[in-house]
């Protein structure tokens, strides 16, 4: 190979390779706001706290209020059932004879949702304020989003659910992974989540919602002031469920 | 070297049997798919927690068996070894058969198989494996499709250039399949080696099932075929097959070796039935056994220790697939680093997943409709040289 032609070969190299650098560059940025990989600091950012320290022991009132509002399905076998909102135990590893600890889990809403960045279809997007969301009329029941979510939120309606509480929101159906909503159609009313609402009606009062981007707000005022934590932060997904006592 | 290719007759009954065969398997698998549809998923053995199963498991293999079969076509386009050029028509309609095999068992794992055919297509996500994967298989079944045109034509140009992109093209599609799980967020998922690992498993896969199709079909259609030639690729499949071995073996090393994952790493090497399929299915009978076969001088060079091993391996990697894919779903991820789950509504722990046999028998019809297509293919096209043979050293092909 002689200089010319290896002028010629690297130039053409060059030139291909930055070509293809920015036509990804280019496609790409369309969808990375999509997939909520920024995190806006003004407008609305729904988050909730979550005050373990009242939460009472046998109280199930949040989960039963999710699965009444969302019709989310239930057949009584824990291969299938879908906890938008779920209570768990937890022990130390290395304490058997420890105090158990009862957790409020749910969708985290992350601002980096890696089940956003994984849906092949879009169909789970982050909303301008936050709030991590499936159009269940778009999704293609791939299932990629439950792999890709580090907190077993995501769940899958394996069979339909003859059972329909709540006519007003759509009956389950089945073949697409959903998860919490943060109650998005409640929130876009000005009323409250119904888990946070049969929280505060039950005297507890361990669920509260707010702005994160409100310095005002009860949510942003605890954040700042008291020592809260998030579900394995060490992740990067930047959860926006906050806990008092975990 | 002048080779002719022809059609088989396909007039024979065993012939139209083995397409009834495959017609029955694909009919099952038809009415299987249309009955999970129906009625949901949770007819297969998938759980909220293992929400993949069989039919991931087949689709990775099947491209894995797509990318090998091409490599062998690239022996002959790219690498100019002509004596191979006998296999080129019939590796390169295979690869495209796989591709579809695979996209099938993607296709009809989807819990809305209805909208598979829009939605994917008006609403492409860049950064998801899981769009970039079918552009992927996409493009490759098309560049299949001109590399054939340009084989049977006898495009001499063409058929470089295009096997020069299929085959670099094969490369992607698998570091791509690998990298839907080695980018995952799964304990037993996330590595960066896997992509590589994956390619590794395919053209071991592939290499053998070249070998197993071209000894029997020759042997079946009566043509010749050098044993030199099956002997080189014996030759391949065992670099391969090695090359596979030591990827296992630094990463389960890896993962032995750093403290957070000592403990998936541990569930994955003695944790149940994946243990067994890791240990004897791959390491054991699909991986070792078809080294110490195909390194050894005295089984090495004969035809029927090369097709043992061949078989060997194309079972050891499809425990492969099975053991990369299941594990990572059935270990639980780490929700709370120091702390154990000891209730909840859902299952948190250590999960569990037995193949149904809705899954089966969509497994099953998929392999009905490639193997129909296979053999109706032998007497369609000109897929099948005269015969083969080594004519003079290896030189310059096209």
């Amino acid at each position: 190979m002689d200089r010319r032609d290896f002028l010629k070969t690297a130039g053409g190299t060059l030139l291909a390779g930055t070509s293809c650098a920015y036509a990804f560059r280019f496609l790409t940025s369309t969808y990375a706001n999509k997939a909520g990989t920024d995190i806006p600091a003004s407008g609305k950012r729904w988050g909730m706290l979550v005050d373990l320290t009242q939460c009472r022991e046998d109280c199930t009132a949040c989960m039963e209020a999710c699965r009444r509002e969302n019709n989310v399905s239930f057949h009584n076998d824990t291969r299938w059932d879908n906890h938008w909102i779920r209570k768990i135990k937890l022990s130390s590893e290395h304490d058997a004879g420890g105090e158990e600890k009862s957790v409020i889990m749910l969708c985290n809403h992350c601002d980096r949702p890696p089940c956003a960045q994984v849906c092949p279809v879009q169909a789970t997007y982050k909303r301008d304020d936050g709030i991590v969301i499936v159009d269940h009329h778009r999704c293609i029941g791939c299932r990629y989003c439950m792999i890709a979510c580090p907190y077993n939120a995501r769940q899958f309606n394996f069979r339909d659910d003859e059972h329909w509480p709540n006519k007003e929101r759509p009956k389950r159906s089945h073949g697409v992974a959903e998860s919490c909503t943060l109650c998005a159609h409640r929130l876009d009313k000005g009323e409250l989540p119904a888990c946070v609402e049969a929280c505060a009606k039950t005297g507890a009062g361990a669920l509260s919602v707010g702005d994160l981007n409100d310095p005002h707000s009860t949510i942003s005022r605890v954040t700042s002031t008291m020592a809260v934590k998030r579900i394995r932060e060490d992740l990067g997904t930047e959860p926006k469920v906050y806990y008092i006592g975990l | 070297m002048n080779i002719t290719f022809d059609r088989i007759e396909g007039t024979s009954l065993q012939y139209r049997m083995l397409l009834l065969v495959f017609a029955a398997l694909a009919a099952a698998g038809g009415i299987a798919t249309y009955v999970v549809c129906q009625k949901g998923i949770y007819i297969t053995g998938m759980t909220n927690r293992v929400p993949w199963g069989l039919q991931i498991v087949m689709a990775v293999y099947y491209i894995g068996l797509s990318a090998g079969s091409l490599v062998i076509s690239g022996l002959y386009g790219v690498f100019g070894k002509i004596e191979y050029k006998p296999f080129a028509r019939m590796a390169v309609y295979v690869a495209m058969l796989f591709l579809i095999a695979g996209l099938m068992s993607i296709l009809t794992d989807q819990g809305r198989l209805d909208r598979v055919f829009v939605e994917p297509f008006v609403h492409f996500n860049l950064q998801s494996m899981f769009s970039i994967n079918p552009l992927l298989y996409n493009g490759h079944i098309l560049i299949c499709i001109i590399y054939l045109w340009a084989l049977f034509t006898e495009k001499k140009t063409l058929t470089k250039v295009i096997a020069t992109l299929a085959f670099g093209w094969a490369f992607c599609v698998h570091t791509g399949t690998g990298a839907i799980f080695g980018f995952g967020a799964r304990m037993l998922y996330e590595s960066p080696l896997l992509p590589a690992s994956f390619v590794a498993a395919a053209m071991a896969s592939g290499t053998a099932l070249m070998i197993l199709m071209i000894v029997g079909l020759f042997k079946i259609t009566n043509r010749h075929v050098d044993d030199e030639l099956i002997i080189w690729l014996g030759r391949f499949l065992a670099i391969c097959t090695l090359v596979v071995m030591y990827f296992l073996a630094v990463e389960n090393a890896y993962r032995a070796y750093v403290v957070e994952l000592r403990g998936a790493a541990l569930y994955y090497l003695f944790g149940g039935f994946h243990s067994i399929l890791f240990w004897f299915g791959l390491m054991i009978v699909g991986l070792g056994v078809p080294l110490f076969i195909l390194f050894r001088d005295r089984t090495g060079k004969q035809i029927r220790w090369i097709v043992v091993a061949s078989i060997l391996v194309v079972f050891g990697v499809l425990c492969e697939r099975y053991v990369i894919v299941l594990p990572g779903l059935t270990h639980p991820p780490e929700l709370f680093p120091g702390m154990e789950i000891t209730a909840s509504p859902l299952v948190e722990g250590t999960a569990s997943y037995s193949v149904s046999f809705a899954e089966v028998l969509q497994a099953l019809g998929v392999f009905g409709v490639i193997g129909f297509l296979f053999v109706w293919g032998l007497k369609v096209f000109k897929l099948l040289p005269n015969e083969a043979r080594i004519s003079g050293p290896p030189g310059p092909a096209v």
